[in-house]
């Protein structure tokens, strides 16, 4: 834990020790985790696609070396899938069991009130954490020495979901009424909850979250994130290519190409052996950074004029 | 506690910026600052960043308040923090206090922090209030007794009473409604009049011609704290402008479109009734959007069902079905864009698609004299952009209602079923042409709803070659529309219905 505590003490130790783990970072980023872990709060993070949020998370997780619990979310997403969910299958044949030894349970009692006094202490053990199977949620509380918990793509889940997670945010507990309320083990867990802004996150949810908005990162911070992620790329291209893309997202697109499309186009530069760009390579790579084809047939025209700019 | 004050007054500021600041939220900004402090102010800034705004346009907002706020910070704690660091510090907190009286510093003893302030301000200021007149150093001693009012209050050291008066007087004088810039001097003098600087002036200018020395020095000490004084209200004015100025400037505004006929709204203020249009739909999108309702069919939620029957020895009673969502309105919207109703269209038409969120199935169509459908064009493009081709392109011509009727009707009657909902827009004015209330008959038949909205005043109804009677018989619903205020009324009505 000690490690942990040094690590978040400044930002400029956190950026350096994601820098350290392949992640570059804007000092908003950075600030942002130094604030989540000083102020235990949760961050919520939004951006368009594709600009590293879910990495954030997982990186986070790597570089405090705890576990990542991550909760996918989608539309009908509910506690039972989210929080947790009785073993009614368990419980059912348990019951079904104990129907044959019923007498032995009721032992001698007399009359009806003490009957149900004996099967009223019995029955409680039906809904006892035996009986309990944790989702993400109640896992995340139970994780002793903390861990971090990605609530993914918080946007997709419907409003209902939202409400559910106000507690675990603001207090990291859980109620659950046949068990009672589950707090947090010492170490609450590090909570990231991304959006890709679909629809807008309500204000509830909002208001116990430090809101980070990652937008596309600018040109020097691009060709860092290149060079920690692909750095067998050649300079010139590793230059070119970001100027290159850098462009495009100036161009009225459907679908602007993101971080994780410039690494997988340097990667691909890569294996084709490129040294700089050279328009007909850039056309013919263009379905890898450009996932219309609205989009690649506008551009294709460009590349040109393009190419000529950023090798300039 | 002076921490805490500039930054709830900071907080003022972001609300009067219609940023929307909950009370956990400034906990959370006040722990922030304790964590990073005000030193550094790009991290203060990067970090209150996450705690105060929560969406794009909020920080937007919030970056410009920063900006505005700690400038002016800066000048004043810069004035004192080179005679004393700690000291500026404070003292830069209670430039803030100004607002509230009762705040004056933060408690313990107001007499030495006084002094302590006192001192370092000459020093940064080199004295120069009271040389430049070159008085007799009349040197330390017996001092006489201040008679006016404000006199006594300058001269009894007590910072707490003096911001109170100069709060009372800022409540008196209405600083809290100043607007422009240029306004700044005249409320300080309004202040400085009212805390009774006439009586003050009077006194000094007498004691200065006083033969005795204690008199004259009273009058060297008065004229000192008066002008020391005159700085503190300026500053006051100023931070009251920061937190005031503008805002109320455009709430007034707001409040006043809100009510105005929109064929009155003149150009200008295109923009704001934009966002207000905007802001409006947002709400009602957050209010109806959570409306959802469980249907009694669908899908059997197994383990629901399963385990809510435990109770009856696992014999199946009761069924769970998993929920199903509510549909959302299906919506037509036809709009009369010749010029009499333009102005109305366009804002309704603003309105419908600001909500794509709660009502995604919006189909739109325009007329005049020829109906068509418009529906691809704001698909395609930006509200405002497709709202002005749409002006543009089919406003000409005289308008002919049944004629629209009869091309809607060939268009899409198909695809009108008993949970569409029809909106026309239009003043029913047909230049004496052919109504076809038939047509409108039979959308009336086989849809949810016909809503027909108005924007002429009741009274107009029915006069000249208004054919709203024959129309407003096979309406669900006949209303009148003509300002922001009817329009929000009319949506809102139309997402609770169909929840």
């Amino acid at each position: 834990m000690g490690d942990i505590e040094k690590l978040a003490e400044s930002v400029a130790s956190l950026q350096a020790s994601f820098e350290a783990h392949r992640y570059i970072c804007s000092d908003e980023i950075a600030t942002a985790v130094f604030l989540a872990y000083q102020l235990r709060k949760p961050i919520l993070i939004e951006g368009p696609p594709g600009v590293g949020k879910t990495e954030l998370a997982k990186t986070a997780a790597e570089m405090f070396a705890l576990p990542l619990i991550r909760l996918q979310c989608y539309e009908g997403l509910d506690e039972s899938k989210a929080i947790y969910e009785w073993k009614y299958g368990k419980q059912l044949l348990y019951t079904q069991v104990l129907k044959e030894a019923l007498n032995e349970v009721l032992g001698d009692a007399k009359g009806f009130r003490e009957s149900v006094q004996q099967l009223h202490n019995f029955g409680d053990i039906f809904f006892s954490e035996e009986f309990l199977e944790p989702r993400p949620l109640m896992k995340a509380l139970k994780e002793e020495d903390g861990c971090i918990l990605l609530i993914d793509e918080i946007d997709k889940a419907d409003h209902e979901f939202e409400s559910l997670l106000l507690e675990i945010l603001s207090d990291y507990q859980l109620s659950i009424p046949e068990i009672g309320t589950i707090k947090a083990a010492a170490e609450p867990p590090l909570v990231f909850l991304t959006s890709n802004n679909t629809r807008e996150i309500s204000d509830a949810l909002k208001r116990r979250c430090l809101h980070l908005y990652i937008p596309f990162p600018d040109l020097d911070i691009e060709q860092r994130i290149i060079g920690a992620r692909v750095p067998e790329i050649p300079p010139a291209l590793q230059k070119q290519l970001v100027a290159f893309i850098h462009e495009l997202r100036n161009l009225d697109l459907k679908k602007m190409p993101a971080i994780s499309e410039t690494i997988d186009w340097a990667r691909t530069l890569v294996l084709l052996h490129a040294e700089a760009l050279d328009p007909n390579m850039v056309k013919d790579t263009l379905n890898v950074i450009l996932k219309f084809q609205e989009d690649i047939d506008n551009v294709k025209s460009e590349v040109p004029a393009l190419t000529a700019k950023v090798s300039g | 506690m002076g921490m805490d004050r500039t930054i709830s007054n900071f907080i003022r500021a972001l609300r009067n910026a219609e940023v929307r600041v909950s009370t956990a939220e400034t906990l959370d900004a006040i722990s922030a600052v304790e964590l990073v402090g005000y030193s550094d102010k790009a991290h203060l800034k990067r970090s209150l960043s996450m705690v105060l705004p929560k969406t794009a346009d909020e920080k937007e907002t919030f970056d410009a308040c920063f900006d505005n706020f700690f400038r002016f910070q800066d000048v004043r704690g810069d004035a004192s923090a080179d005679a004393n660091p700690e000291q500026g510090e404070q003292e830069g907190e209670e430039s803030g206090e100004g607002g509230d009286g009762e705040g004056g510093g933060a408690g313990g003893d107001p007499q030495m922090q006084n002094k302590g302030k006192k001192k370092s301000k000459s020093k940064a200021k080199q004295n120069n209030l009271y040389e430049e007149e070159e008085e007799a150093d009349l040197g330390p001693g017996e001092i006489a007794e201040a008679n006016s009012h404000l006199g006594k209050l300058l001269m009894s050291d007590s910072r707490v009473e003096l911001a109170q008066s100069m709060a009372e007087a800022g409540e008196a004088t209405n600083v809290r409604e100043i607007q422009i810039f240029t306004q700044k001097g005249l409320y300080a003098r309004r202040i400085m009049d009212h805390m009774g600087l006439p009586d003050l002036n009077r006194e000094i200018s007498d004691l200065r011609v006083d033969s005795r020395v204690p008199a004259r020095r009273l009058g060297q000490q008065l004229k000192q704290r008066r002008d020391f004084l005159r700085e503190q209200v300026r500053d006051y004015v100023e931070q009251q402008f920061m937190l005031n100025a503008d805002v109320s400037g455009k709430r007034l505004r707001e409040e006043m479109l809100r009510s105005v006929k929109l064929s009155n709204v003149e150009h200008r203020n295109f923009r704001l009734i934009q966002e207000m249009v905007y802001k409006m739909a947002k709400k009602l999108s957050t209010l109806h959007s959570r409306r959802r309702k469980v249907f009694k069919r669908g899908q059997l939620n197994v383990p629901k069902t399963l385990r809510n029957n435990m109770s009856y020895d696992g014999a199946i009673f009761d069924l769970y079905w998993k929920s199903v969502k509510v549909d959302r309105p299906k919506v037509f919207a036809i709009c009369d864009v010749s010029g009499s109703v333009a102005n109305y269209a366009r804002f309704m038409l603003m309105f419908l698609y600001s909500m794509d969120e709660v009502m995604p199935k919006v189909r739109s169509f325009a007329f005049s004299s020829d109906l068509a459908e418009v529906t691809e064009l704001f698909n395609r493009n930006k509200i405002e952009d497709a709202i002005a081709k749409t002006l543009h392109d089919y406003s000409g011509g005289s308008t002919d209602y049944g004629q629209a009727l009869l091309d809607f009707k060939k268009l899409c009657l198909d695809d009108v079923d008993n949970r569409t909902t029809i909106i026309i827009l239009g003043d029913a004015r047909n230049n004496h042409g052919e109504a076809h209330a038939e047509v409108l008959r039979e959308l009336y038949d086989r849809s949810k709803r016909v809503i027909w909205l108005n924007p002429e005043a009741k009274l107009a109804w029915n006069t000249g070659d208004s054919e709203m009677r024959k129309y407003g018989a096979y309406s669900h619903q006949v209303e009148e529309c003509n300002s922001l205020m009817h329009l929000e009324r009319v949506v809102s009505n139309l997402l609770r219905q169909t929840n």
